[in-house]
């Protein structure tokens, strides 16, 4: 209707996220996007349980279930022994969090990358060991609470640039999306989809329990880390070329953003700026790389 | 085609004999050459095949079952500290029911660094659910890689074959490499009953609740035991076929003997001749290879030492804390069985230590002389 | 619904733990302390439309290009587009919440433009299939008495309309001038009456040739005489000749008399019908200028007549009274004024304005045209008969008639069904509300006519809306909560600025007595429309459904729809209470506030 976005619904209901939660509603975009003939492959992560428990499905596409570090290396053996029995059309769909991503995961991801392995990774990013009970993890932004960086000692170091990361590896699309925008996330995994080779997706995935917000906030803080500059929407191919796809339409202090979690509450004035300055000059490097 | 090869080349021949669908593999001494000349039989396109340059042996693992959960024939091959980084996803291999063939080069762990042959290494995984067989020949390891696909897709586990690093793997034997068509007829090709299908689609691996957990546990050991005869029957078949079998367990002039030495791997074939010597002496003295570990062949063993009154376990390997892994599971095997003779656990060439003749004559001699062992571990050539 | 999957030993299981149904299984409805639903609530432009119109309805129909049923939505409320499209003060866009996002959406330039348009594809209403014998009497066609006859019509009720003058329309016939209302327009609208089964006899006036005992043929009469009567200066000198009231002055240019008015006019009062002399006068040759009492801010006219005026050279002179008229000969020549100021408000709530003592001075003039107020003509309804008796019970109308009809405030009493204190007799329009504009008179007849189905049928006239909110003969189930522009989310919405309808430009404008405002163009129209946020009213823009993380939301049915979007009463969607978590993105995100929130059940007290 009013949304250019296929209709077929390929997650049920009954799945066991938290109400609210961005990482349902992302799985729910990215698999509308790419369809039926996909299959998708969860490292341990807040969607192991999401799915469902055995002997019962959510999704209506093949599923694997997998241990926390082999998000990369498991789809790269999929991969391989679809093709080599001739299945070449099924995309192989990663999807991990954070943890399995920027973490544990890294590793193997990188592997696969620089491999240029054909599959498509996403990484549902709610920020911290979620499902583990809120721990930090390397893609914790600075200042923000979890219960291994409590208040009197939040997190000190920048959340981990994933998609410099990968855009590092030179591979053929890597790509920011958020739940507030779900055309430009769909409209960015059927881009993924046609090509061949490694696509890295970055979903900023809000998470209610973890950063401590009204579960009917999320597509507002999505929208809000968006146009607040903290998490820009863009694309970067083979590396180098550099394109932003959703220019905010207003400009929002980061305030706007933090002041609807309480994962940021401790936050003094000056934590504020500071975070405001970071993400300025983030914007301005991004901008001048991407052009306008 | 008779070649003089070495092991490792021998798992490459297996392997390729097998038509392996997915290789995925990752560098590590003393395995290097398996996977070497694999890439070579893929890149020359005499093996239709997808060989994955993965980046560690954990990474190696996952490949392999990711393949495999395709429906693809998947093969790895590894060693020591590489089998060790596998550890999580041998369990995983087995949970997901998936017949994945593996070689491990038995190699010592370290630190210090050893590139040497130890049977630690696999035996140290015996808790995984793989199937695990332990190879003389390099003949054997190339007969043992072909029949090992055809038993785990009967029985849906993983298997693993082991050989000796440098005494097998960098050994030159010669070896009968037999014909495709005639392995093709042995082992048709992986039409795997459960994988990843968007025309049929499922959730591998979910969460299992205690409510359904213990059942699919259940279910392993069931298809462990049921692996018994299985493997016994695809040994028949391959000695049919090819004219060799190998049984679970081997015999070496068991009949009237009095002491049998228990053996597998490399040490065996020194064993052989060490008990030819002793006989000529007048020793009534036997052989036992143990060729497959897991599952235990608990009956097999039975029957074979119930004529004996002492028992000699040789042992390549310890477990830290109880003994040589070969010894215990002996002891474990007879001890609810109708006859329990002493058995001696003899430990020696960790860490690649030469077991010659003479280190096994002693073994022998001290078994003769003594009525039990004097210690639970009976170390031998340590420098105390 | 999915079974639960039981194993009743391990030889059922699969070797595998791999699924074998799907978490549909899985009420997670269970979860909710809270619950959406979709409850449509009532946008500010429906709550003030005095005609009642469904207005968010018919701007969701232009925006999808159905300009015929967008016009036969509002002709199930309004007769009148066509006119109300060019004289309605519009409150609806006083209210717009659009206002403050780049201006309020041009309703009343669309609703023009749907009557233009309808009369350009010659569209027409259907008459009822309905007939009842019960007949009703109107009296007066003006807005009140031709919408009271249309709805009953349009029930089934034979309706005879009596009007005194030669042509129906009442005061937009007579006190609305061409450059406003062209004749066209007000002549296609009262034919559409006429087409559902009106019968209008002009030329009737009660108390002459329309006799008591006639209306005894009817069951029920409605009283639309509006307030005919100009009210006097009450200065010395009003009797002179050149002084001619406001609206018989209009009345005469309409019927096409020579009137001479020029070379100067002085206008006095503040009222539209003061501004349409102004401009009238200037048609004909003469310099005009209003003389009003208060300042600009108090000025009841509509501002863009007001603007229009001045820009057409209308001169205003605010805060001046006249206190008397100059003459010569027994013909007017100038007016003496007193400057006024203004002190604590009055009962109008304006402030009240008081002259200023030693600043009179002196108006030229040849021609003053007052237009003060307007009020009841005396008599005519209360005339007796004296032939007929008064018997208990009896209720026949002219027998109410005779007895009286209370009179307050210079009005006919009415209650909120529009019925007078005399059993069968109904009143409304200017004659017995305060409100002095068409929409409102458009409403007052509808309201009637509501309350004469209901009478005739032996029904309780209870339940009807006060005075001054509007009843609908079609209401939507909606909830009376009006939706302010606070709870509309914006995030959804961008800056869009109003569009202007094109003018004819002053100098063409002046000569005669065209049409100033040139309405939409069809593109024009359908861009304002789409500006619409459609407060409160679910127009199936999917957002809810898109955002729901448990998919616990679908549409009811595929489009083509069967009834205009706009009035699907939120039943476009189906919540999935099964499922649903009560998360409540789907209220949070919802541009227009179509969704509510309320407790979840089992944990209500």
């Amino acid at each position: 209707m009013s949304y250019a976005i296929p209709d077929e619904e390929l997650l049920l209901s009954g799945h066991l996220a938290c109400p609210g939660c961005g990482g349902s509603l992302s799985m729910r975009l990215a698999l509308k996007a790419l369809g039926e003939e996909t299959l998708v492959i969860i490292p341990a992560c807040c969607w192991s349980i999401i799915a469902g428990a055995f002997p019962y499905s959510s999704l209506k596409v093949p599923l694997m279930h997998t241990a926390f570090e082999t998000g990369g290396s498991v789809a790269a053996g999929i991969k391989a022994g679809l093709e080599i029995l001739g299945d070449t059309k099924t995309t192989v769909l990663t999807w991990a969090g954070d943890g399995g991503t920027f973490d544990i995961g890294l590793q193997a991801l990188s592997a696969a990358v620089e491999r240029n392995d054909d599959f498509i990774y996403a990484c549902y990013d709610n920020e911290a060991y979620m499902n583990t009970g809120i721990q930090r993890s390397s893609a914790t932004p600075w200042g923000a609470w979890t219960t291994t960086t409590p208040v009197r000692h939040p997190k000190e170091t920048p959340k981990k640039d994933i998609v410099a990361i990968m855009a590092a590896h030179r591979i053929p699309y890597t790509a920011t999306a958020t739940v507030a925008y779900p055309e430009d996330l769909v409209r960015k995994f059927q881009k993924a989809r046609g090509i061949r080779g490694s696509k890295f997706i970055h979903i900023l995935s809000p998470c209610p329990p973890g950063w401590k917000t009204e579960p009917a906030h999320s597509i507002r803080i999505s929208r809000l880390a968006v146009e607040s500059k903290v998490f820009p929407l863009y694309e970067v191919e083979n590396g180098e070329k550099w394109k932003i796809t959703v220019w905010p339409r207003r400009e929002v202090p980061v305030r706007e953003y933090l002041k609807l979690q309480g994962r940021f509450s401790h936050l003094t004035e000056e934590d504020i700026e500071f975070i405001q300055e970071n993400v300025d000059r983030e914007w301005e490097r991004l901008v001048a790389r991407a052009g306008r | 085609m008779e070649k003089v090869i070495m092991g490792n080349h021998a798992v490459s021949y297996g392997a390729k004999l097998a038509r392996a669908q997915v290789i995925a593999a990752y560098p590590i001494t003393p395995q290097t050459q398996i996977v070497e000349i694999l890439s070579e039989f893929c890149a020359d396109g005499l093996l239709d095949a997808k060989f994955i340059k993965v980046e560690s042996e954990h990474s190696a693992m996952a490949a392999c079952i990711g393949a495999s959960s395709a429906g693809a024939r998947a093969f790895t091959a590894t060693s020591g500290h590489g089998l060790a980084l596998m550890h999580e996803m041998l369990h995983w291999a087995t949970g997901a029911r998936l017949p994945i063939v593996m070689a491990n080069v038995n190699r010592a762990m370290g630190p210090g660094w050893s590139i040497w042959t130890e049977q630690t290494d696999s035996l140290s995984q015996r808790d995984t659910g793989w199937l695990q067989f332990y190879c003389e020949s390099n003949q054997e390891v190339l007969d043992t890689v072909i029949q090992a696909f055809k038993i785990a897709e009967r029985v849906l586990l993983p298997v693993m074959l082991v050989l000796d690093a440098f005494f097998l793997s960098h050994t030159e034997e010669p070896v009968d490499i037999p014909d495709q068509e005639l392995v093709d007829s042995y082992l048709p090709p992986y039409d795997a009953r459960y994988k990843l299908d968007t025309s049929d689609p499922h959730a591998f691996g979910a969460l299992v609740t205690p409510d359904h957990y213990m059942e699919l546990r259940y279910k392993i050991q069931q298809a462990m035991e049921e692996a018994i005869e299985v493997v016994r029957q695809a040994d028949r078949e391959f000695g049919g076929d090819f004219g060799r079998s190998y049984g679970l367990v081997e015999g070496y002039r068991l009949e009237d003997a009095e002491v049998v030495l228990v053996t597998s791997a490399t040490i065996t074939s020194t064993a052989r001749v060490v008990v030819d010597e002793l006989r000529e002496e007048g020793h009534k003295i036997g052989l036992l290879k143990v060729r497959m570990f897991r599952p235990f062949p608990v009956e097999d063993i039975r029957e074979a030492l119930a004529g004996a009154s002492k028992v000699a376990v040789i042992d390549r390997n310890i477990s830290f804390g109880h003994g040589g892994i070969f010894a215990e599971e002996t002891k474990a095997a007879l001890y609810n069985g109708a006859h329990r003779p002493p058995i001696f656990g003899f430990v020696i060439g960790l860490g690649g230590r030469d077991v010659t003749p003479a280190s096994i004559r002693g073994i022998a001699e001290y078994t003769l002389e003594h009525d039990v062992p004097e210690t639970e571990i009976i170390w031998r050539e340590v420098k105390k | 619904m999915p079974e639960e999957i039981v194993f009743k030993t391990e030889a059922d299981m699969p070797p595998l733990p791999m699924s074998l149904g799907t978490t549909l299984v899985n009420k997670t409805g269970s979860w909710r302390y809270i619950r959406p639903l979709y409850m449509d609530k009532t946008p500010p432009c429906n709550n003030k439309c005095p005609a009642g119109e469904d207005i968010v309805g018919y701007l969701a129909l232009v925006k999808e290009g159905k300009y015929k049923q967008a016009w036969e939505l509002i002709k199930q409320e309004n007769p009148f587009p066509g006119v109300c499209g060019r004289v309605c003060p519009h409150p609806c866009e006083s209210k717009c919440n659009r206002e403050e996002l780049g201006g309020a959406i041009a309703i009343h330039t669309i609703e023009r433009f749907l009557a233009d348009w309808a009369a350009s594809q010659h569209l027409g209403v259907s008459a009822s299939k309905q007939r009842y014998d019960a007949k009703v009497a109107v009296i007066g066609s003006g807005p009140a008495g031709l919408s009271c006859a249309y709805h009953l019509a349009r029930r089934g009720y034979p309706v005879t309309v009596f009007e005194a003058l030669p042509l129906a329309g009442g005061m937009m016939r007579v006190g609305i001038p061409e450059y406003r209302l062209p004749r066209q327009v007000l002549d296609r609208e009262i034919a559409d009456i006429e087409a559902v089964g009106v019968e209008i006899r002009n030329g009737m006036r009660l108390g002459a040739n329309l006799r008591m005992s006639d209306l005894d043929d009817y069951d029920a009469v409605f009283i639309a005489v509006g307030l005919q009567q100009s009210r006097k200066l009450s200065i010395p000198g009003e009797e002179a000749e050149g002084i001619v009231h406001g609206l018989e002055f209009l009345n005469r240019v309409h019927r096409g008399e020579e009137v001479q008015v020029a070379p100067r006019v002085m206008v006095i009062g503040g009222g539209n019908t003061a501004v349409d002399a102004a401009r009238t006068a200037l048609r004909l040759g003469s310099k005009a200028t209003i003389l009003y009492r208060r300042s600009r801010a108090e000025m009841p006219a509509i501002t863009e007549e007001i603007e229009e005026a001045l820009a057409e050279g209308v001169e205003i002179r605010y805060l001046t009274t006249p206190i008397e008229v100059l003459t010569e000969s027994g013909r007017v020549t100038g007016l003496k004024c007193v400057k006024m100021g203004l002190g604590a408000p009055d009962e109008s709530g304006r402030r009240r304005p008081i002259p200023i003592e030693g600043s009179e001075y002196t108006l030229e003039a040849n021609t003053i045209i007052p237009a003060i107020a307007q009020e009841l003509e005396d008599g005519s309804w209360k005339l007796e008969d004296g032939s007929w008796k008064l018997e208990a019970g009896d209720r026949r109308p002219a027998l109410s008639l005779a007895a009286g009809l209370e009179v307050e405030g210079g009005r006919i009493v009415i209650n909120e069904a529009g019925a007078t204190t005399a059993p069968a007799i109904f009143a409304g329009g200017d004659a017995a509300t305060p409100f002095g504009t068409v929409a409102h008179a458009i409403g007052s007849g509808k309201r009637a006519a509501l309350a004469i189905d209901r009478y005739l049928r032996g029904e309780e006239l209870s339940g009807f809306p006060p005075i001054e909110e509007a009843v609908h003969a079609f209401p939507r189930d909606t909830s009376p909560i009006i939706v302010r522009f606070e709870d509309l989310n914006l995030a959804y919405f961008e800056e869009l600025e109003r569009m202007a309808q094109p003018q004819m430009p002053v100098e063409k404008r002046v000569r005669g007595f065209q049409e100033v405002n040139l309405g939409f163009s069809e593109k024009d129209a359908q861009a304002e429309a789409e500006r619409c946020f459609s407060c409160g009213t679910c127009n199936l823009c999917d957002t809810c459904l898109i955002f729901c993380p448990d998919v616990a939301i679908a549409r009811l049915m595929a489009p083509p729809y069967p009834v205009p979007l706009a009035c699907l009463n939120g039943a476009g969607y189906k919540v999935n209470y099964d499922y649903c978590k009560g998360c409540g993105v789907c209220a949070e995100e919802c541009p227009r506030y179509a969704i509510s929130i309320e407790e979840e059940l089992k944990w209500k007290k």
